[in-house]
């Protein structure tokens, strides 16, 4: 039953979609509901951030997937060549949850929820950036039935 | 992006017809929304019940409305469901938009 299914779209947020969708199919036998809607919400996640903040919403650039399904685990590895995550956001102890004062109106977050959201969605998340190319790992693992 | 509007009394209902609000889609919903804002309507319903995805860049879009109308009204999310409402859950903007499982429970909460 191990298998990869490897998926590359062009650096345009109008197609995210179809790679949500993918990877969404993909998972849905092996995942139950809310374990496949969360890799979807961090594939998404992903790849809007590397085409917003990686490639500055400059089209023509290749997002590559590479979904690996075995017995145990589903993992998705986002790789682009775009300019990485900073240093100190990646390491930079981002915290694990939202925390912001629900009555401020005004001081409420717009954005930068990203990355928070793809750690809270998957098991495992790692991020290896080499010069020329990002990857960023995610596993999602299989509850036992 | 399609929006489809219900006038209750004072209160706007809109009910999203796409079944996503991602990023693709945030910059165009978010533009329709605060000109329904700044036309006056600053009590609004936002009716997520045919929409089955939405990404931080679409909650985002969201928030801003709610800012957009500040204190001279009121924005409440009506049919939020799956990894829509799991999504208010996690970013914990459930505490913000309080989700009301019907438009009319949502009407009686944004009823001036």
């Amino acid at each position: 039953m191990p298998g990869v299914v490897r998926l590359s779209i062009d650096s345009d947020l109008n197609q995210v979609e179809f790679i949500a969708r993918a990877v969404r199919s993909l998972c849905d036998n092996l995942l139950g509901r809310e374990d496949a809607e969360a890799v979807e919400l961090a594939v998404v996640e992903a790849m809007n951030n590397i085409i917003k903040h990686g490639y500055r919403g400059r089209r023509g650039e290749a997002v590559d997937v590479n979904v690996t399904l075995t017995r145990s685990e589903v993992e998705v590895e986002v790789v682009d060549h775009a300019t990485p995550i900073p240093e100190r956001i990646v390491k930079g102890g981002e915290p694990l949850a939202f925390d912001f004062d629900a009555t401020d109106v005004a001081g409420l977050p717009e954005g930068g929820m990203g990355l928070t959201l793809i750690r809270m969605s998957m098991d495992e998340v790692d991020y290896v950036s080499r010069p020329g190319e990002n990857r960023l790992r995610m596993v999602k693992r299989i509850a036992a039935s | 992006m399609t929006l489809n509007d219900t006038a209750h009394g004072d209160v706007l209902v809109v009910r999203v017809e796409d079944s996503r609000i991602d990023a693709a889609r945030a910059p165009e919903f978010k533009t329709a929304m605060i000109e329904r804002i700044d036309r006056g309507h600053v009590r609004l319903v936002l009716d997520l019940s045919k929409v089955d995805f939405v990404d931080s860049s679409g909650l985002g879009a969201i928030v801003s409305c709610l800012k957009r109308i500040g204190p001279r009204g009121n924005l409440a999310v009506a049919g939020a469901k799956g990894a829509v409402a799991k999504l208010f859950a996690l970013t914990r903007m459930d505490r913000v938009f309080p989700l009301h499982a019907s438009v009319d429970d949502a009407l009686k909460s944004v009823a001036g």
